[in-house]
């Protein structure tokens, strides 16, 4: 094991991002998902491994691939199921303006 | 026992409507002959004479101008709830599903001191579809997973709620994982609950409308709920 710098902040983002993320899970915060844990300890724990035990070979860059995809599908499914709240608080809103 | 006064005043009986011109006076004017009078009805963007039917009825109507869905029409109800100040909000289906009679005794559970009570079916009546029993048990497995309540009938919209539960509950879920969400809400705030068996009729006029729950909107909801919570 050969740790640097950089996979020593490595270490420390991926061990806060999962435990940050353990505890929203715990405390039931808003928009805390069974997904969005499992999502987060799959992938800060992948960097971490990787940050751990170094690997120069094509299987990191699948890795990595496979993350830069993912995390671009799951903020595009994201941003669409924002853009679907704030039309419904526009309709809600106007809706109840004949009740004030 | 809570000492609070009750009159059919205090509580707001909550409709979402959604297409349902053929059945929807009916609805009402039974709910109305059971001597409730604070009726509100959500029109959720309805494309056929909902609305005109609704006109009729004297009711409260606010109207959505585009379809959101089922959970989006009950919660903009709930913010209705809280500007109308009520007591006792009782939501239930407005397909007439539901049977009006029921609404006293989920008010009367509510007067016991109960924040949230969730009417529930009775499955093991003959009447009810073996599809509907089945596709409520696997709702529940997958609440109880979500949210580590085990509830009896996670996807009835037959509930009624005191003034605290409308207060502190937050949704953000606009189709039926709504029904699903209020099991989260309840665990979230620690809002006392109960449950009531309560008496359902389907007809054929509910089993062939289009709009009803279906497998594939049951799917939906599920990797919704695991991807947003």
């Amino acid at each position: 094991m050969n740790i640097t710098t950089l996979s020593l902040i490595l270490l420390i983002f991926s061990v806060y991002s999962i435990v940050d993320r353990i505890i929203r899970f715990i405390r039931k915060e808003q928009n805390q998902s069974v997904f969005k844990l499992v999502a987060t300890i799959f992938i800060w724990g992948g960097i971490s491994y990787i940050a751990l035990f170094p690997i120069h070979n094509s299987n990191t860059l699948i890795f990595f691939g496979f993350i830069v995809v993912f995390f671009i599908l799951f903020r595009l499914l994201s941003i669409l199921e924002k853009n679907e709240r704030l039309l419904t608080e526009i309709i809600r809103k106007e809706a109840l303006k004949d009740l004030k | 026992m809570v000492s609070m006064k009750l009159t059919s005043n205090n509580v707001l009986i909550l409709l979402p409507v959604f297409n349902e011109s053929k059945v929807i006076f009916s609805v009402i004017r039974s709910i109305q002959k059971e001597g409730w009078k604070k009726i509100l009805a959500v029109d959720d963007g309805s494309t056929d004479n909902t609305y005109d039917e609704l006109k009729k009825t004297g009711v409260i109507i606010l109207r959505h101008s585009i379809n959101r869905g089922k959970g989006s029409a009950v919660k903009t109800g709930l913010e209705a709830a809280k500007i109308l100040n009520s007591k006792i909000v009782v939501t239930l289906d407005s397909d007439g599903q539901h049977n009006p009679k029921d609404i006293k005794k989920m008010v009367e559970e509510i007067k016991k001191g109960y924040d949230v009570v969730l009417g529930i079916r009775d499955f093991k009546k003959r009447h009810i579809p073996r599809f509907k029993a089945f596709g409520n048990y696997i709702g529940n497995i997958f609440t109880w997973m979500f949210y580590g309540l085990w509830v009896n009938d996670s996807q009835s919209g037959f509930r009624a709620y005191n003034k605290k539960a409308v207060d502190l509950i937050q949704t953000n879920n606009d189709h039926y994982e709504f029904e699903t969400e209020i099991v989260r809400e309840i665990v979230r705030n620690k809002l006392k609950w109960s449950e009531k068996i309560i008496d359902v009729r389907y007809s054929d006029y509910d089993q062939k409308k289009r709009n009803k729950q279906s497998f594939v909107s049951a799917v939906k909801m599920i990797i919704k709920l695991v991807l947003f919570g």
